[in-house]
């Protein structure tokens, strides 16, 4: 973690209303990993008091590139969206704890939902790169708001579910999984709540239904590692990248948090991504 | 507000941008923002021009240090500390910001037992400030003093443990549970959370109360103790010179003002704890106020909280009579701004030739010897 001045390289708008914006900041690219966050300081002109948490959507360290995809929701993000090549923006980071992958994954199911895909973009990167299948099942309200494939990797299989139908499977992204479910080793998840839950539901009756034996030396039958713990997600079939209004994202403020079946979560510091056993879903709306 | 970050560095001085080529070219955008007036690069954290050797000499000489429990001794290196729930247990931001360098630390909100704290969403931005409701999430004292207590022990810097409970019993357990662990500078009574239900705040409110709570905290402990106002009243000066009679080295003054935020569809209230504690630039005006009302009550020290952002805040509330402030919200956005305040509180005192920053508090009070001031009952329903 530390405080970094990016320079803004890029920035355009790819998707209505949806900025992704690169900057030049390599001590960021070259820490960040993918599920961890950046949390911006955008200018004080309008009274804002707080910094803006983006996923960090690509991270390139050859380059120095860091890129953040967002949506102007308010003032904060549509002030970035008037910055400039050149200009200098405030960002600490990187926060948060990344995405684990079992090291015997092979084949990785994405699921993005909507703006969700800034969540796990930057793991079909790595994913890619250590040689792993990567599918991504994108769900979005219709065509014009489907993530464009130009701005993926070449390796990756995309599929996309849209609520009207006009692109891909007319419907809600979670009702593709089941197809994937049996080829898939582990499941990353970033997009609205109900999606996460209903991934939940989904990943919580995998196991019995394609009667998968449990990995590990003792079939699993050993000593489960602590809740919450990379070893524990990296075991885990599903992990979820979650979002939660934030202050400080360093883990002072307690005021991000999610609720776990262990008590409140911090989204910035024992998250954003957890796995799906750690979030009490009855809780989340 | 559009100075307000360039504190020291006269407005038309650009900031030197360092010649760095980016690896990439930079790709023609397809939309060019039009407003470029609105967009100002973060220069906010550019250091100011570096002083002499003479000048550096100078300055060093200047004491900041302010004692805020005469009668006990908390002394603190500078007045610039840090806000209960802000900072957490001074831990969090430690790879960012040199903690040794801050006044003060207080930490989160303690409590006997341990307390999960409120439904989330806890936190939502408001113009100017920021809504919470934490609601005193926190491990409990004992975990405290066994986790934190040797970090505290080692540091330089001052920790004062800010204290809730429930009744007058966990307020004067709790402290005879902090009394005497090494490391832990002070104590702060927070009588005057508004977002949890009970305990938060009944004593604050309450002249009565108030006096009960502070004098049993007193008997219990010998530590220096500050006890922390709340705004969400008719007229805080009973109440601290209540708290003044009943044993309080220091007031802090204030806590957040109890709001509320509405959710995106309108259908309910945004935060879990449907009311939430307002701060930040917004509440500095009433912080302002009630510093200035208790500044004339009482004759103990008073520490000024609420929207300090810069240099000219903090001199602000020490015209207004704080011996010191706490930065809260502010840190969120900028977490060196705590240290960087203490530097350029320094350069304040040696621009008006001061060796010290006491001679700034209080100067904006009516001056003694007059009619004592009546201001204040008008505007007051």
């Amino acid at each position: 973690m530390r405080l970094v001045s990016a320079e803004l390289v890029e920035s355009r708008q790819i998707l209505p209303e949806q900025w992704l914006q690169s900057f030049h900041a390599p001590e960021l690219a070259g820490a960040a990993r993918a599920g961890q966050f950046v949390h911006v300081r955008t200018g004080d002109y309008s009274g804002l008091v707080l910094r803006r948490p983006f996923s960090v959507n690509t991270a390139d360290a050859a380059t120095g590139i860091v890129t953040v995809h967002f949506r102007t929701v308010g003032c904060g993000t549509e002030w970035m969206t008037h910055a400039r090549p050149g200009d200098r923006i405030d960002m600490l980071g990187p926060l948060g704890r990344p995405f684990e992958v079992d090291p015997r994954s092979h084949n990785l199911l994405l699921v993005a939902g909507g703006l969700g895909m800034a969540g796990v973009r930057m793991l079909a990167d790595e994913a890619v790169r250590d040689g792993r299948k990567v599918t991504i099942l994108f769900g979005a309200v219709d065509a014009a708001h489907v993530y464009p494939s130009s701005l993926l990797p070449d390796e990756i299989e995309y599929v996309v579910a849209t609520d009207d139908g006009s692109l891909g499977h007319r419907g809600f992204v979670t009702e593709l999984v089941p197809d994937y479910e049996a080829w898939a080793d582990q499941a990353f998840a970033c997009g609205p709540h109900p999606m996460l839950k209903r991934l939940a539901e989904l990943a919580a009756g995998r196991r019995e239904r394609l009667g998968v034996a449990r990995l590990g030396r003792k079939g699993g039958s050993g000593r489960a590692d602590p809740l919450g713990s990379a070893a524990a997600r990296r075991k885990a079939f599903l992990q979820v990248s979650m979002e939660q209004t934030m202050g400080c994202a360093v883990g002072a403020c307690l005021g991000c948090v999610v609720m776990g079946v262990e008590g409140p979560q911090r989204v910035c510091r024992e998250g954003p991504v957890f796995a799906s056993e750690e979030i009490a879903w009855e809780s989340i709306a | 507000m559009k100075a307000r970050r360039k504190v020291v560095t006269s407005p038309d001085v650009r900031p030197v941008k360092p010649k760095r080529t980016p690896t990439v070219r930079p790709i023609k955008s397809a939309i060019v923002p039009v407003d470029r007036s609105r967009v100002r690069p973060s220069a906010g954290r550019s250091a100011p021009p570096a002083p002499t050797l003479a000048e550096r000499e100078a300055l060093d000489r200047i004491d900041l240090s302010v004692e805020l429990a005469p009668r006990r001794g908390l002394r603190l290196p500078n007045p610039i500390m840090v806000a209960s729930g802000t900072f957490g247990y001074g831990v969090e931001y430690g790879e960012v910001v040199d903690v040794q360098r801050l006044g003060a630390i207080c930490c989160k909100g303690t409590t006997l037992r341990p307390r999960a704290g409120n439904p989330p969403p806890r936190v939502t931005e408001t113009p100017g400030g920021m809504l919470n409701s934490i609601g005193l999430q926190n491990p409990g004292v004992d975990a405290v003093i066994e986790k934190y207590g040797p970090i505290w022990q080692g540091w330089r810097v001052p920790v004062i443990v800010n204290v809730a409970g429930e009744s007058i019993e966990d307020y004067v357990e709790v402290a005879r549970r902090l009394d005497g662990v090494p490391g832990v500078a002070g104590i702060e009574l927070n009588i005057s959370c508004p977002n949890v239900g009970k305990g938060g705040l009944q004593f604050a409110i309450d002249r009565d109360a108030a006096k009960a709570v502070t004098a049993a905290v007193r008997r219990a402990t010998d530590l220096p103790l500050l006890v922390k106002l709340s705004p969400n009243v008719a007229d805080v000066r009973p109440i601290a010179r209540a708290i003044e009679e009943a044993g309080a080295d220091a007031i802090s003054a204030i806590n957040t003002l109890s709001g509320l935020a509405v959710s995106a569809d309108r259908s309910r209230a945004f935060l879990g704890n449907t009311y939430g504690g307002l701060s930040g630039p917004a509440v500095k005006p009433v912080a302002l106020r009630v510093v200035y009302e208790v500044a004339q009550t009482v004759s103990i020290p008073i520490v000024g909280i609420g929207g300090v952002t810069n240099v000219g805040d903090v001199l602000d509330f020490m015209a207004c009579g704080a011996a010191a402030v706490q930065v809260g919200t502010s840190l969120f956005a900028d977490p060196e701004l705590p240290v960087r305040l203490a530097e350029e509180l320094r350069l304040e005192c040696h621009k008006r030739g001061l060796a010290s920053c006491e001679p700034l508090v209080g100067t904006a009070l009516p001056k003694r010897g007059g009619a004592p001031s009546a201001k204040g009952v008008e505007y007051r329903p």
